[in-house]
């Protein structure tokens, strides 16, 4: 595996570089399933979920919803089975904790599948294993039979007559099956398109039960939250945001890889003092600071703390804290030109801005790309961008729009000097 | 029940709908409050995919599909603002990014919900300067549908009719994002007993029917409201008609009866109207034994001549009639008067075919007013046959052939040991080889009346075409038989015999006076006619709600 240990560790990958972490009795040696025994044996559902609210834990897949509140949505009572779903299709362009994570610590996320199951009542999980991630889905099969072995899993947990159950799905290969809705048509067997809300997942979820859906990182936080308590995790972090996260880093930078920090690092000091700065001398030119749907920050932006108060205020957010560095050589419109590229070929198709305006703003990207643009062609990216935010089933649209909005506000003068000159005026070496 | 305030007027709708469902249910949707849509549709599953159908909403920030958003007491909903209005044009833009502008030599144009709303809600000019997407023209859905893939917008409203409504689900959205087309599976056409349906609730030119598509612009059709007769079920139908003819049937919406849909066979039944097998011109059987072509009032005499000698050499218990199952209420209560005044009453029945049927509209009995036969008395046809081979009748007056219906076990040579056959009909059948009298008749888009559906409900047909020759209604000319007989069938209020000019042989047809003579002589019929059923009908008395 190309990836080694992250260069910066803390609770959720200290024992990454340890081979045996990622058995059973490895984990265990390690005070593994000790909070969620603990859970199981000395704590009502209730206190697990009150608990995991009073941390503050927001979903890591990049929405940063508070997790314990959607816990606390899933109805009580047991006329219907519930389900949680693990999202691990982490099909974000720039995202690839939780790859590591599954890898390296596949017990850590099943602990907190089994303490997050135990709090909302659910009887079974669906772990969506994105279908590119081989390795991850090998790895966590071998952790989810190992730990049903050991009883773990299964009927009658620890003896205490809760039942749960894992089931590993693998997803094909669509970006779309990582919006959680998306994710429970495919996991359904159906073609992978979100669904109009209402009803919520917690209402018509997975086979029409109430269903929550976390990500993988955000499972990985529950154990370490529930061992040494809200108010530990809370210490951690900004006031608003607790809690470390695994930031992975790409692009041009001397040390690409994922590093474990606070929530609330600076962006300049991950890129800099961790991540090796800029090969060769360059200056950055923008950083995409969460996932390729977030909007770029420009060079002159690096100093903000990554934590969602903090970059909303620059128009971005933290997403999935997927950071990708570009430097100065590098042709902004090109960046438009993949960007588009991949959302109009991931989207679904259902809702008509997103499936006309992913097209269309790639053909006009492209051709301004190609010298072909016009002088309006900005304030008409502007304008569909506009047109195709907040308004459509899911968040994928925005996601599509909110990079070129960024793209604009920051590097119009890319954009200027392509209409301009009538061709790309950066060397054609450029790959992002 | 919840009440909502739209654009400052508040309307008491019922809980559990969604915005759009409750507009639609009072009957208020794009007819006082516009909220334009393509995705939705009131009979089948919401999408809300399309998004036109965006509308504000108190405490919501964003605006809100009106398709999906469940009413809530007190809600404040806002449909015609700038930042709706900005929020639709948006929309229609973006459809129009990838659909070919080429509305001159689309054969939708016209009733094309993407030109209308295009018109109303667009802008006035297009700022895309990139190449539509490539897309295939003419694709042969099945037997019935052609798909011009180029046009299609994407609201999937065919995918759900055919796993919703005949739950055959042949069609598929294949592939993603702006490289989206409905598909079918290899070796396995659109082929549903309903497969038109789509090209009905197709928005815009994508799906259009072989048998419909470039036979006019729609422009030059008017829509009569009528019935169609291929079955009991009586499904509401518009007739297209242009020049004296019937170019298709689309269904009428009536939630009580067919909702939007109509099977493929009924709508295709249209072509029988002028179909070239219609019988044209009375005849009579000369002494060589051969029909020939005669004028309607000889026809009429030699037929009165006919029952006038059998019921003078034998009484009136000669006479038996078969009813059609096809002809109106009106048609039928007429010859039930004939036999009343002839004093023949006992001896009448009507014949019906029975075919396929399925549960959603088709129903076996293949006649429209089957019930409605019934209902005025006539019942099976056993006994009129069995007099017929008994040989205590001697003359048949027969509205129709459906009797010849292998079913029945009436053979031609049954007929021919009558005397007298009076045949009033629509269409050529082996029942003029033994008939003495044939008289052309009118089908139900040539005249006013009523039909009534298998569960009894009353439904008016109106003339939407003129026959191509002289022909009357089976009422009518039955009514003409009794004058030259020298009888008057209607008295009183409802006379119809009533003394007219000679020019029109003094006899006047009525249908809207014996429609409420109906009602005064059979209970069931009471308050139910021409003028009171109203576009979607009224049940008979003691059938339902």
């Amino acid at each position: 595996m190309g990836l080694e240990a992250p260069y910066v560790t803390g609770y959720l990958s200290e024992h990454f570089a340890e081979g045996d972490y990622g058995t059973l009795d490895g984990y265990i040696a390690r005070g593994g399933y000790e909070a969620a025994k603990r859970a199981l044996t000395q704590l009502t559902p209730t206190q697990v979920v009150d608990e995991v609210k009073a941390s503050g834990l927001q979903g890591r897949g990049g929405a940063g919803f508070p997790t314990g509140q959607k816990w606390s949505f899933m109805p009580a009572g047991r006329d219907k089975p519930k389900y949680l779903v693990c999202n691990a299709d982490e099909s974000e362009p720039g995202s690839f904790k939780d790859r590591l994570l599954m890898e390296r610590a596949p017990h850590l996320m099943l602990e907190g599948i089994l303490i997050g199951a135990f709090g909302t009542g659910a009887e079974k999980t669906f772990v969506y294993v994105r279908g590119e991630y081989a390795e991850s889905a090998r790895r966590v099969q071998r952790a989810i039979d190992q730990a049903t072995a050991r009883g773990l899993f299964g009927a009658n947990i620890l003896g205490t007559g809760f039942r749960h159950d894992v089931m590993l799905m693998r997803g094909a290969g669509a970006y779309i099956c990582g919006e959680e809705t998306g994710l429970l048509e495919s996991l359904e067997g159906k073609k992978g398109q979100p669904r109009k809300k209402p009803p919520f997942p917690a209402q018509y979820g997975a086979f029409g039960m109430p269903t929550t859906v976390n990500n993988v990182e955000t499972f990985c936080h529950v154990p370490h939250i529930l061992r040494r308590g809200a108010a530990w995790f809370k210490g951690i972090g900004t006031d608003k945001s607790p809690g470390n996260t695994i930031f992975g880093v790409s692009g041009h930078v001397a040390r690409p890889g994922l590093y474990e920090l606070p929530l609330g690092t600076k962006l300049d000091t991950i890129l800099f003092e961790h991540a090796g700065g800029v090969p060769g001398g360059r200056k950055v030119k923008g950083v995409i600071p969460g996932g390729m749907s977030m909007p770029i920050l420009p060079a002159g932006m690096l100093d903000v703390p990554m934590a969602n108060e903090f970059l909303r205020e620059r128009k971005t957010m933290l997403g999935t804290g997927g950071i990708m560095v570009m430097d100065e050589t590098t042709c902004m419109v090109r960046v438009g030109c993949v960007i588009s590229y991949f959302f109009r070929d991931e989207s679904c198709g259902q809702c008509t801005q997103c499936r006309e305006g992913t097209g269309w703003m790639h053909k006009v990207l492209n051709r301004i790309e190609r010298g072909a643009g016009n002088p309006d062609d900005v304030d008409l990216l502007l304008d569909v961008a506009g047109k195709m935010e907040g308004t459509t089933i899911c968040a994928f649209s925005d996601a599509a729009a909110w990079p070129i909005q960024g793209l604009l506000r920051h590097f119009r003068a890319d954009f200027d000097a392509h209409v301009k000159l009538g061709r790309c005026p950066f060397p054609e070496s450029f790959a992002l | 029940m919840a009440r909502i305030t739209i654009d400052d007027q508040s309307y008491d709708v019922a809980d559990g709908r969604t915005v759009l469902q409750a507009l639609d249910d009072l009957g208020l949707l794009m007819n006082g409050v516009d909220v334009p849509h393509y995705c939705w549709h009131p009979k089948l599953s919401i999408d809300g995919s399309c998004r036109l159908c965006q509308v504000e909403i108190e405490g919501f920030p964003k605006l809100q599909i009106a398709c999906n958003t469940p009413v809530k007491d007190g809600m404040v909903i806002r449909t015609q603002n700038e930042r709706v209005k900005t929020a639709r044009e948006g929309v229609m833009e973006l459809l129009l990014v990838n659909h070919p502008l080429d509305c001159p030599i689309c054969d939708q144009a016209g009733e094309c919900k993407l030109q209308d709303y295009a018109y109303e809600y667009g802008a006035a000019h297009a700022r895309t300067r990139e190449p539509r997407r490539p897309a295939k023209k003419r694709v042969e859905l099945g037997p019935t549908i052609v798909f011009d893939q180029e046009r299609c917008i994407l609201c999937r409203r065919c995918v759900r009719f055919c796993r919703e409504v005949p739950g055959t689900g042949e069609l598929m959205v294949q592939g993603r994002g702006d490289q989206s087309v409905i598909e079918t599976a290899p070796g396995e056409p659109l082929a549903n007993d309903y497969s038109m349906n789509v090209a009905d609730i197709c928005p815009v030119g994508a799906l259009t029917t072989k048998d419909f598509r470039f036979k006019i612009r729609v422009w030059f059709l008017e829509d009569v409201p009528g019935v169609c007769t291929g079955c009991a079920n009586g499904c509401n139908v518009h007739l297209g008609v242009a020049n004296n003819r019937v170019y298709r049937y689309v269904p009428r919406r009536n939630d009580a009866v067919n909702e939007t849909w109509m099977c493929d066979e009924g709508r295709l039944s249209y072509k029988r109207i002028g179909g070239e097998d219609r019988l044209r011109e009375p005849q009579l059987r000369g002494a060589d034994g051969r029909l020939v072509a005669a004028s309607f009032d000889a026809a009429i005499e030699e037929a009165a001549a006919r029952i006038r000698r059998a019921i003078d050499a034998s009484g009136p218990g000669v006479v038996v009639a078969l009813a059609s199952p096809h002809a109106t209420n009106e048609d039928l209560f007429t010859l039930r008067r004939l036999l009343e005044v002839l004093g023949s009453s006992s001896a009448a029945g009507v014949a019906v075919s029975n075919g396929r049927s399925d549960s959603l509209l088709i129903k076996a009995e293949k006649a429209a007013n089957a019930t409605g036969a019934r209902a005025l008395g006539f019942g099976a046809p056993g006994p009129v046959l069995d007099r017929i081979r008994g040989g205590g009748a001697r003359v048949l007056i027969a509205l129709g052939h459906d009797v010849l219906d292998p079913a029945f076990g009436a053979s031609e040579e049954l007929f021919r040991s009558l005397d007298t056959l009076i045949l009033l009909d629509t269409h050529h059948s082996a029942l003029e080889r033994v008939a003495h009298v044939v008289l052309p008749a009118r089908v139900a888009a040539e005249k006013l009346g009523t039909l009534t559906n298998f569960a009894g409900r009353v439904q008016k047909v109106e003339p939407a075409v003129e026959p191509a020759h002289l022909a009357y209604s089976e009422g009518e000319a039955l009514l003409r038989l009794a004058r030259a007989i020298g009888l008057t069938l209607f008295g009183g209020p409802a006379s119809e015999a009533r003394s007219e000019p000679e020019a029109s042989g003094g006899i006047r047809w009525e249908p809207r006076s014996i429609s409420r003579a109906i009602g005064a002589a059979v209970p069931a019929f009471a308050g139910v006619d021409i003028d009171s059923v109203g576009a979607e009908g009224l049940p008979l008395r003691g059938t339902g709600p």
